[in-house]
């Protein structure tokens, strides 16, 4: 017998932790932007981005992609954690109980808050080991300087991190296809290193995703 | 808040309030009474309201279901509560945001047949509990509600488990550990 009353732990019943207007608040006195545990949050204008690409090029040049990527792993470590702790608290049960679709849905809801754009992943590949991750509107895409190549460094970066930190252990990420160069969306392959060994030659000489994939699955 | 009346006090550093406008406001100021009665109804008999709601689903549905059985009843919970805010509010933006989560979560774990039973039975208990002309300030919300969780369309344009065009692919793994995964 399924009783009502008991369900109500503590009176809640979880919803959508990231929920726009209840994740992002405002402390008026002190002119901070903070998300609902407290932690600072900050809103970065285009330009900034734009700022951050140009003065990468200047000084490091060639180096600008590995540089950005680095600052993807650093923070896609420290997202993970802290993302994992918020659904922990706020679901009252250890991240690894939590249901694979429930997981995913909370992290599209949370890149979606954070103005990252949209994200999905496709698990079409996942019984060859492969997963790709993808990311529509992303700011990173829209405001690099042409390249001819994808562009997403950052969050090549952040999802490598994180996607090693939740299976635990390492996996590479590889960006396959990119809205800069007029794609429908940015698509993160995400597998074992030695899986995607030869996939960034595939991307350089520049063949479609669904090449790739072919070349990989075939 | 009400978008109209957020876009009417928003309308305040340009001009004051027309005739028409302090109406908006005053008509929801009047009703507040009202809000407030049925809300603390809801929130007060929320047990009375959904046992035998789901006391009834138990009896529609096999003990082998239990799990999902759960799971539709706190999804459940969530909506009575969406809509419970959103009548106080008069906002039904407030509630279509948080009904897309509630889908989304009814797509992922299958609950669509057990919700088609679930909400118009929770209807008739709200009709009874809170009679024709309490309901009907709880009704647009309501509708709005079951409707976007009993209509056929996915929750988002896109979906968290995506299998497109290649070759078929087995049922994604639900589990989260992507240790055997990779």
């Amino acid at each position: 017998m399924i009783s009502v009353a008991d369900l109500l732990v503590d009176g809640r019943i979880p919803g959508n932790y990231f929920a726009t207007d209840a994740y992002v608040r405002s402390d008026l006195e002190l002119g901070l932007l903070e998300n609902r545990r407290g932690d600072r949050l900050l809103a970065i204008p285009d330009t900034l981005i734009r700022a951050i690409y140009a003065g990468l090029e200047k000084e490091t040049g060639q180096a600008t992609r590995l540089v950005l990527f680095n600052c993807g792993r650093w923070w896609g470590k420290n997202f993970y954690a802290r993302f994992g702790e918020e659904l922990t608290d706020y679901y009252g049960s250890p991240l690894a109980e939590m249901s694979m679709s429930d997981f995913i849905q909370s992290l599209k809801q949370c890149w979606l808050t954070h103005g990252w754009g949209t994200f999905d992943l496709d698990q079409t590949y996942q019984h060859r080991g492969f997963l790709i991750v993808k990311v529509t509107h992303s700011p990173f895409a829209s405001h690099s300087p042409n390249m001819s190549r994808p562009v997403c460094f950052l969050e090549t970066g952040v999802f490598s991190s994180f996607f090693s930190q939740l299976a635990g252990r390492e996996v590479n990420c590889i960006q396959i296809s990119c809205e800069s160069q007029g794609s429908d969306s940015n698509r993160f392959l995400i597998g074992l290193p030695d899986r995607l060994q030869g996939v960034s030659e595939m991307v350089d000489a520049k063949l479609s995703h669904e090449e790739i994939m072919g070349k990989l699955c075939g | 808040m009400h978008p109209a009346l957020e876009s009417v006090f928003n309308e305040a550093e340009s001009r004051y309030l027309n005739a028409n406008e302090l109406n908006i406001v005053g008509g929801y100021v009047e009703s507040i009474p009202d809000r407030l009665e049925i809300y603390r109804i809801l929130r007060d008999e929320e047990v009375n309201i959904l046992q035998p709601v789901v006391d009834q689903l138990q009896q529609k549905f096999p003990a082998s279901e239990a799990k999902r059985l759960e799971r539709s009843t706190k999804n459940g919970i969530l909506s009575l509560r969406t809509c419970a805010m959103g009548m106080l509010l008069n906002d039904q933006g407030y509630v279509q945001e948080r009904i897309q989560w509630i889908k989304q979560t009814q797509k992922n774990n299958s609950l669509e047949d057990i919700d088609q039973v679930f909400y118009p039975l929770l209807e008739q208990q709200l009709n009874k509990t809170l009679g024709n002309l309490k309901m009907k300030l709880l009704q647009d919300i309501f509708q709005q509600v079951q409707s976007a969780l009993l209509s056929d369309e996915s929750s988002s344009s896109s979906s968290s488990v995506n299998s497109s065009s290649s070759p078929a692919a087995p049922d994604p793994v639900d589990e989260l550990n992507l240790e055997s995964l990779f």
